[in-house]
């Protein structure tokens, strides 16, 4: 997708050929990616210091000019190889070669640069690739303006997607070939710093032996440090900015910044993806503690443990990171001054906040593996035994559950402190008794029919569930002490002739459709007790429904009573 | 009957269906249990049993439910308590010795939240027994099912008046 992006912005305007000599290089990238045009590859290499150099300002010129270009290139990638024909006749051929062996990615032109300083180290080549997607990340963040919208965003999960897959497929066909072309780059870019980092360790243990070369120092230390991705793309940027303006006075400290990353992760290359999470911690507190003993502070909340305390921490160690950013870009910003033109340095500032921009923005963003284990570790200036840990622990998990409790008592949301939240919950709490209280008063008072269903269904139940071998003839009782109630009397030879369970006895309207049936179809056990049933006993039935209610109160007392005398007995 | 015994039956019934949801796994809803039965003397016991119901008697769970209460509160609680206010005092004397100012805003912070806790203990059923972290976590179901609880009752009332006025 780049690849015709980037000839799009060479040709029309042959200024940039001059200009930046970007096109040269990106030709010679080619070549060298292509292993062909080797040497020429080092000449330009060497003739310009380092890739970086003309490596900005070429995404800087171009973004301006092809901001538009580049979602569309992106929708064009198929259509490139066309046009890279068209376009460099040189390497036609060759590049038409490339991008039938990549298929649809066909941005190549951004990584070439990097496999200048190729040292044939395949490692090494992997994770410069992966730094290298890094690198554009971070600067194609304001290039290609908002981070708001729905669009842009994905295009850079893309380009980050696809650039170290390019670099794979280009370098070693078969190791990482798995990544590429999955839809699911969202979480993939979510854990792309993971993957910097890993690449970072490979990196750092090649600059170790790279050290020495040192003709490519810059292009080296912009790497690593571009290399964390979401983590500290502030820190990296600068020290490429560095490398621009006075490369010779910030040699020695890279170097052994760079040694002393190196023996980082050197010692835990085989760390596992859940231990690679404090792994990059680790190597960013190096640094922090190297650049700005200030900012260690917020580190180290960074440190504690995601699952204990998530949201407060992360976002707070962003804070920080962006304060010193903003406390670290004006230095660079000056070294830019110094050596090259103002608009230079521009650009370079709008770089560096770029990057910030990246940073707070990814920074709460890449997702904790999960972790099976409590990690816990000391603050400065904290106890560091056993007992204060387990009470640290505690009461982060006290804190943890008072936010829950936050959360499902309204109105406690805007209260700070222990105490005012305690008072919170406890008038909520006792709010709901009070409210509980008032309802069983409303529920006795207002009507006495419902919970009377209620009632007899809760004794039906306890009936099925208890099987009802004991309690089996304590019913036949219940009716027979109803009967002792007045006018209930009557009911009872019909309940008892239509055969019905004495439960429903107590509930009007079953006890209505069961005896209705016999009064309407006349049937056999119906018909004799018919005239002795009569209008009245109807009418009571159907009071019953309405007006008698305290009567069956107080009837099905009785017989909860009676049900209690039986058990205690 | 009268109304206000009626009222307290329903009372009842309805924390023991609370508690009873809970299945004995948290420590409010044995402590409900407990109280409702141990409180007003055996009628309310028997009305527990026959709420909680359960295959073969209710009284083996009911057992199982208060016995662990019971047998912790009566004998351990007295041994809580004294060594506690011994190391309070042990506490109080030594936080009297240090920085003034600062100990001054810090222990009348930790005052009120101890207040606090214990009122909120007061509330909780069978809070009196609870570590900070527990009595946290149970008021937090406490909560969540006091507001099924009202959600439940209001629901009732609503049709109960609905059917009282048709």
């Amino acid at each position: 997708m780049e690849n015709d992006f980037f000839l799009n912005a060479g040709i029309p305007p042959p200024l940039h050929l001059e200009q930046a000599s970007s096109i040269p290089a990106w030709r010679s990238s080619f070549s060298t990616a292509m292993d062909i045009q080797a040497a020429a590859a080092d000449r330009n290499c060497s003739l310009e210091q380092s890739p970086d150099c003309f490596y900005n300002p070429n995404w800087d010129n171009k973004s301006t000019d092809q901001n538009i270009h580049f979602e569309s290139a992106l929708s064009s990638m198929v259509s490139s190889p066309a046009a890279s024909n068209s376009n460099i006749s040189n390497e036609s051929f060759v590049i038409r070669e490339l991008i039938g062996k990549l298929g649809s990615i066909g941005n190549s032109g951004d990584l070439a640069p990097h496999s200048q300083s190729l040292l044939g180290i395949q490692n090494s080549y992997m994770g410069r690739n992966g730094n290298a997607s890094a690198n554009t990340s971070c600067y194609s963040t304001p290039l290609n303006s908002p981070p708001k919208l729905n669009l842009p965003v994905p295009d850079h999960h893309l380009k980050k997607e696809k650039l170290p897959n390019l670099g794979n497929s280009m370098a070693l066909n078969s190791s990482l070939a798995e990544f590429s072309a999955d839809p699911g780059f969202a979480e993939r870019a979510a854990k792309f710093s993971c993957f910097g980092s890993r690449s970072f360790n490979g990196r750092t243990s090649q600059l170790g032996t790279n050290n020495n070369n040192s003709t490519e120092q810059p292009s080296f230390r912009f790497h690593p440090a571009a290399g964390n991705g979401g983590k500290l793309p502030r820190v990296s940027s600068s020290p490429s900015i560095k490398a621009l303006g006075s490369q010779t006075s910030m040699q020695e400290k890279m170097r052994a910044l760079l040694q002393d990353r190196s023996e980082l992760p050197n010692s835990r290359e085989e760390s596992t993806i859940s231990e690679q999470n404090p792994n990059r911690e680790t190597n960013s507190m190096d640094l922090n503690s190297r650049k700005r003993k200030s900012a260690s502070k917020g580190k180290a909340k960074d440190h504690h443990p995601p699952p204990i305390s998530p949201s407060p921490t992360s976002t707070k160690g962003a804070e920080v990171n962006e304060n010193s950013n903003t406390k670290r870009s004006k230095p660079s910003e000056n070294n830019g001054n110094d050596q090259n033109g103002s608009v230079k340095a521009e650009e370079d500032a709008k770089g560096s906040t770029s990057s910030d921009e990246k940073q707070t923005k990814t920074g709460p963003k890449p997702p904790e593996p999960p972790k099976d284990y409590i990690h816990v570790r000391a603050r400065r200036g904290q106890a560091t035994d056993s007992h204060s840990l387990a009470e640290r622990v505690r009461r982060e998990k006290i804190s943890e559950r008072m936010k829950l409790l936050q959360d499902l008592v309204p109105g406690c949301n805007k209260v700070t402190g222990k105490a005012l939240m305690l008072d919170e919950i406890i008038n909520y709490v006792q709010s709901l008794q009070r409210q509980v209280e008032f309802l069983s008063m409303k529920l006795s008072s207002v009507n006495t029919r419902l919970d009377f269903n209620m009632e007899t269904l809760m004794s039906k139940e306890i009936f099925q569930q208890n099987h009802g071998l004991p309690q089996h003839p304590i019913f036949p009782s219940d009716s027979s002490a109803q009967a002792i109630y007045g006018h209930q009397r009557q009911q009872n030879p019909v309940l008892s002739n239509g055969a019905v369970d004495p439960l429903d006895n107590t509930s009007p309207c079953q006890s209505l459709g069961m005896q209705l049936p016999p009064l309407s179809g006349f049937s056999s056990e119906g018909i004799p007790h018919f005239p002795a049933f009569g209008e009245d006993d109807l009418h009571t039935i159907v009071q019953m429904g309405f007006g008698q209610n305290p009567t069956r109160e107080s009837e099905l007392l009785g017989s909860n009573q009676v049900s209690h005398m039986k058990i205690e007995l | 009957m009268t109304n206000l015994d009626r009222k307290k039956a329903i009372k009842l019934s309805a924390d023991i269906a609370m508690a009873s949801t809970r299945n004995g796994t948290t420590f409010w809803s044995r402590a409900v249990i407990a109280n409702a039965t141990h409180s007003n003397g055996d009628n309310n016991r028997i009305f527990v049993e026959r709420t909680l119901g359960g295959g073969d008697g209710g009284g083996g769970r009911l057992s199982e439910h208060c016995g662990r209460t019971k047998a912790s509160r009566s004998l351990s609680s007295v041994m809580h308590k004294k060594i506690l206010k011994k190391s309070r005092r042990v506490c109080s004397r030594t936080v009297l010795g240090r920085k003034h100012n600062l100990a001054k805003t810090h222990s009348i912070a930790k005052r009120l939240v101890r207040k606090k806790t214990q009122v909120l203990k007061s509330l909780v059923p069978g809070g009196e027994s609870m570590d900070e972290l527990s009595l946290v976590v149970e008021t937090l179901d406490y909560i969540a099912s006091l507001r099924a609880q009202v959600e439940v009752m209001r629901c009732l009332a609503t049709t109960a008046e609905l059917l009282n006025g048709t």
